[in-house]
């Protein structure tokens, strides 16, 4: 079994369909905090901030981190659930536990949950950008490819998350992949400011974040079509998710397989 | 059933039983089994053993079950006996040794075994997430059923549970018998050929406990192969055709309760409570011999395994010896646990 090949099996979209049943019990709530959050801070940073400042190059700072909370909400959509959600769904509710008494590998679960946060990334991140194009901050028709980059980048954050999930012993240490990778992440990738100023090294170690090339496209997408660097960014996010799924195969087996 | 030469009558707590040389039950035995079926085996394992590190878990048992069979796995928490059934159902990986589910080897076909197959694990069984109905929808479906079939099934499997009515109550809502119903109907949404169940009635009410039993009953008389995990003596003497004892990661015996109660302790018991003195002469005494098959003594209590326990007593006021306090009962399989792996918590 492939981890790339079970993403277009039957039992991945079966896992994701079980994931949908779960989710539509509490989609409202689901919804509400997954959009709010990342709103404030657009309206905050974007409206209070951005009254006083404007970013030398980068127009309005409401126009700049605009595509920066979209990408954060991308990557808190695939972040959490696959971190939280999938640790309870191994260890806690039962669900992986009994996939795997059915014929069902577990790469195969690995592939419908890395599906199941990237309808999650599109769905929360356009619904994030049509609060975004009520500010007038959309200039291209470009800006419904972004679907896309929400897919890809919901999955890049999915398939570390997810390995992160199925290594901790107790839910806690969720906390260090948080504080010390996720939000790190917020720092170097662009969202509230550019690295064009920082230090060469931030700007290197921000390159190097799945988190800065969504927002990137993103940016490009909502003003115009998209460039070479756009292509780069998309890219760059499909080899790092493909890449990194290779990385759970043994974990999966351990606590899994058989 | 191989005629294994009884144990020693004689007091203490260690009984010998005839081992091959792997340790487990002779080979012969599985043999026999098969012969009188006319099948290959539902389940035939030799020489099996699991090791977590420098733990083992399993230590080289051998058994054969045969189809429609009830084949319990008797034995106490530590014993080997989920491990076991992990193994059967394709869960863990064996360390060493051979096993066969429905003819196919565990260690290469656990996709199509898991296909063919129904699994009631101890906890964690169902989906928390899901409702009743959702529960075997999505489980059906990993089998391959189209939504339109597994709905047909689900329906008829949860009126066979008692659940009809429950279909969209959430995990939350059920009894601990209702979850567990849930779970046996879930294993059967892809008509399995065999059915394995660890612990299917430990942590149930007895009105819930009854239900479950009733269920595999009814299930065994259809002709689907069981095998379960029990500690209780009672559920292994009303469901099993045969009984695997186990202790320390091995089968210590293999009968039918039957067998096991005649082999390990005889078809009556009088428990005769006495101060250590009193004990002594009832531990020394040539004169029940013929009438006493096996002595045990734990505490205050001697226990005297004996085929007529009326006779017993007579003989014993015969003989001078107070037997004012004593329980004349039935032997059961509680006390061929018992005997077999001893009486203190073996911790």
């Amino acid at each position: 079994m492939n981890p790339i090949t079970a993403l277009v099996g039957r039992n991945a979209r079966l896992v994701f369909w079980r994931n949908f049943l779960a989710w539509q019990k509490y989609a409202v709530s689901s919804v509400a905090i997954n959009i709010i959050d990342p709103f404030i801070y657009f309206l905050a940073i974007g409206l209070g901030l951005g009254a006083y400042v404007t970013l030398t190059g980068h127009g309005t700072l409401m126009q700049f981190i605009a595509p920066g909370m979209l990408g954060m909400a991308v990557m808190n959509a695939g972040t959490f659930d696959s971190c939280w959600g999938c640790f309870e769904r191994l260890n806690f509710n039962g669900v992986y536990e009994s996939m795997v008494t059915a014929p069902v590998d577990p790469l195969e679960i690995a592939a419908g949950e890395y599906l199941w946060q990237a309808f999650r990334a599109i769905l929360y991140g356009t619904l994030f950008l049509a609060a975004v194009a009520a500010f007038g901050l959309i200039h291209s028709w470009w800006v419904l490819a972004c679907p896309l980059v929400f897919a890809l980048g919901g999955m890049a954050f999915a398939v570390p998350g997810f390995y992160v999930a199925m290594i901790v012993a107790i839910q806690e240490h969720l906390f260090f992949y948080f504080s010390f990778v996720v939000t790190p992440m917020l720092m170097v990738g662009g969202v509230f400011f550019p690295l064009d100023r920082m230090p060469a090294w931030v700007a290197a170690i921000g390159w190097c974040t799945p988190l800065y090339h969504a927002v990137a496209a993103c940016r490009q997408l909502l003003v115009g079509a998209p460039t070479l660097q756009t292509g780069i960014d998309i890219a760059w996010l499909v080899v790092f998710t493909l890449a990194m799924m290779f990385v759970p195969r043994r974990v999966l087996r351990r606590k899994l397989g058989n | 059933m191989a005629d294994h030469p009884g144990p020693s009558l004689e007091r203490g707590t260690s009984v010998s039983c005839p081992r091959g040389p792997d340790g487990g039950i002779p080979r012969a035995t599985m043999q026999t089994v098969c012969m009188a079926s006319q099948l290959s085996p539902a389940v035939a394992a030799n020489g099996l053993t699991k090791s977590y590190g420098p733990l083992e878990a399993v230590r080289g048992i051998s058994f054969a079950i045969a189809p429609s069979e009830c084949y319990g796995f008797l034995g106490r928490n530590g014993a080997g006996k989920t491990t076991t059934m992990k193994m059967i159902y394709c869960r863990i990986a064996r360390t060493s040794g051979t096993l066969d589910v429905l003819g196919l080897d565990a260690a290469v076909s656990a996709r199509e075994i898991k296909s063919r197959i129904g699994v009631v694990t101890q906890e964690n069984a169902l989906d928390q997430e899901l409702t009743v109905m959702e529960n075997l929808l999505v489980y059906g479906s990993f089998f391959g059923l189209r939504q339109a079939e597994a709905e047909k099934r689900a329906r008829s499997l949860l009126a066979m549970m008692s659940l009809t009515g429950k279909e969209r109550a959430k995990y939350k809502e059920l009894s601990g018998g209702m979850r567990r119903r849930l779970v046996i109907a879930r294993a059967l949404v892809n008509e399995p050929e065999l059915l394995v169940l660890d612990e299917p009635t430990t942590g149930l009410d007895p009105q819930a406990r009854l239900m479950v039993w009733e269920t595999l009953n009814g299930l065994r008389d259809r002709g689907l192969t069981l095998i379960i995990t029990t500690h209780y003596m009672e559920e292994a003497a009303r469901l099993c055709d045969r009984i695997a004892v186990m202790e320390e990661g091995r089968i210590f015996a293999e009968d039918t309760p039957a067998g096991l109660v005649q082999r390990f302790a005889a078809a009556e018991v009088l428990e005769v409570i006495a101060e250590p003195a009193h004990a002594d002469a009832l531990a020394q005494t040539e004169a029940f011999d013929g009438l006493v098959r096996r002595r045990e003594r734990h505490g205050d209590v001697t226990y005297l395994y004996t085929d007529d326990n009326r006779a017993l007593l007579a003989r014993m006021a015969q003989a001078g010896l107070d037997s004012r306090r004593h329980v004349a009962r039935v032997a059961t399989l509680e006390d061929v646990f018992l005997n077999i792996t001893g009486r203190g918590l073996g911790e």
